[in-house]
């Protein structure tokens, strides 16, 4: 039995102040390796972005485009007015790449948290758990004013262990 | 018939004073016996008198040398006992940690000496040797340590008859175990990110310090041979801290903050026979 522990991100405004995020805004986080995209076009209609090739898509007159990009999970899909997230951290890599789309913005975010990970046992019944520590973090600013490190330690017990602070001031 | 009738007359008033005078002489004689019983009863209680003070008299006479006898303090002579400031010691071993071999996945040896102190106070010395080897069946990790460990603490007797062989009392108790634990598990595997990691902890290292009240009884069965039971409730004062786990057995703390144990003593008194007796002896001679 494996426990997973969540790295909890909450949202602030530029002056301190915990808000909840009037945006939708979506996580992803990049994998190992590489994967191959399908990109349909048609003038009028909106892009669609697939995993698989949709011969339907052309026969209705999309154009596709063939891309190869870094291979991405989503964690957080489209969460909205919320005032934090929790996302998972990977067990053995040294560092978590989070990237950050929102609705009304173009651009995105991108937060690097470098980080150790450990197993933890408290009890043998209660199975292992795989904590992480963050020695640090770097971070783009589409939307972001700055982020710091509140509690570098993430376990199970749903502490904030990174304060976003994003632009704007909460009205 | 006048004379007849005097005659007759005369005649019943003589037998009726015979008569009276008979009683009289009769009721005079018994009256005088008793005055007679009276007197020699009298003399009888003299004499005994006589014989008890002749008795007391002699019973405080002293031969040269001799000095009196504190009779005043005879009375108490086996009521008052003395209480030592060193009465003996026990040694005692613990039944329940060997028989936890049998029940539970840990298990203790674990002896005691404890000095008596005006059989009041008790400081006592606890060593023993712990075990643990836990293999969770669902969750696949195992635990296992083997270590000394040791407390020092005082027990009081809260008994209100600080003479009698059994004792109530409650303590306090400092313990420390110095220790190494393995700690093991099932590979782990990232689920989202891939990738896996053995898990297997060696001669993880720790020091735990921790203090624990106690209450309990001793009662004796025999002789020297006692029997007592103790609740323990115990507080963690320090311990090493890991990053990967807080050992969850601890050689003589255990599992949890509730204990008990069940002892086999060996209670050597000796300080029981002191009377008040004797020392009130010495006093008088000293004077």
């Amino acid at each position: 039995m494996e426990n997973t522990a969540y790295c909890v991100l909450a949202y602030y405004d530029s002056e301190e102040t915990a808000i909840k995020y009037l945006d939708t805004v979506t996580v992803s986080t990049l994998m190992p390796g590489w994967k191959t995209q399908y990109i349909y076009r048609r003038l009028g209609t909106t892009t669609i972005v697939s995993d698989t090739a949709r011969h339907a898509l052309i026969e209705q007159g999309y154009t596709q485009t063939v891309v190869t990009q870094r291979n991405e999970k989503v964690l957080v899909n489209r969460s909205l007015g919320v005032s934090s997230i929790k996302v998972p951290m990977s067990y053995f890599n040294p560092v978590d790449t989070l990237v950050f789309s929102y609705g009304s913005i173009s651009l995105k975010d991108t937060l690097y948290i470098f980080k150790e990970s450990y197993p933890h046992v408290d009890y043998p019944e209660c199975g292992t758990y795989r904590f992480h520590h963050i020695t640090d973090i770097k971070y783009t600013d589409a939307a972001f004013d700055k982020i710091e490190i509140s509690n570098p330690t993430v376990n199970y017990e749903g502490q904030e262990n990174i304060r976003i602070h994003f632009n704007g001031v909460d009205q | 018939m006048k004379v007849k009738k005097i005659s007759e007359y005369t005649s019943m008033e003589w037998i009726s004073k015979a008569v009276a005078a008979c009683l009289f002489v009769l009721t005079g004689l018994n009256a005088h016996a008793q005055d007679v019983d009276t007197a020699q009863a009298d003399s009888l209680i003299s004499k005994q008198d006589t014989i008890t003070q002749k008795a007391d008299s002699t019973q405080e006479i002293l031969m040269p040398g001799e000095k009196p006898k504190p009779s005043k303090y005879i009375a108490i002579e086996g009521e008052k006992k003395k209480l030592l400031p060193f009465m003996g010691f026990t040694v005692s071993a613990d039944v329940l940690g060997p028989i936890m071999l049998l029940l539970s996945d840990n298990h203790h040896f674990e002896a005691a000496l404890r000095l008596n102190m005006y059989n009041t106070y008790f400081p006592i010395f606890e060593a023993g040797y712990g075990f643990c080897k836990i293999d969770d069946y669902n969750t696949k990790v195992k635990y296992e340590t083997n270590a000394p460990y040791a407390r020092v603490g005082v027990d009081m007797n809260i008994l209100k008859d600080k003479y009698q062989d059994n004792r109530l009392y409650v303590g306090l108790r400092y313990g420390i175990s110095r220790f190494n634990y393995d700690l093991s598990g099932p590979v782990m595997a990232d689920p989202i990110w891939g990738g896996s990691e053995d898990f297997d902890l060696k001669g993880i290292g720790c020091t735990s310090q921790w203090g624990e009240f106690v209450f309990g009884l001793q009662a004796k069965v025999f002789s020297m041979f006692h029997v007592g039971w103790s609740v323990r409730y115990k507080m963690k004062i320090h311990e090493t801290k890991t990053q990967y786990t807080n050992p969850c057995y601890v050689p003589g703390y255990g599992k949890g903050s509730f204990f008990g144990t069940f002892n086999l003593i060996f209670d050597l008194n000796w300080g029981k026979g002191k009377t008040e007796k004797k020392t009130l002896l010495k006093a008088e001679i000293k004077e």
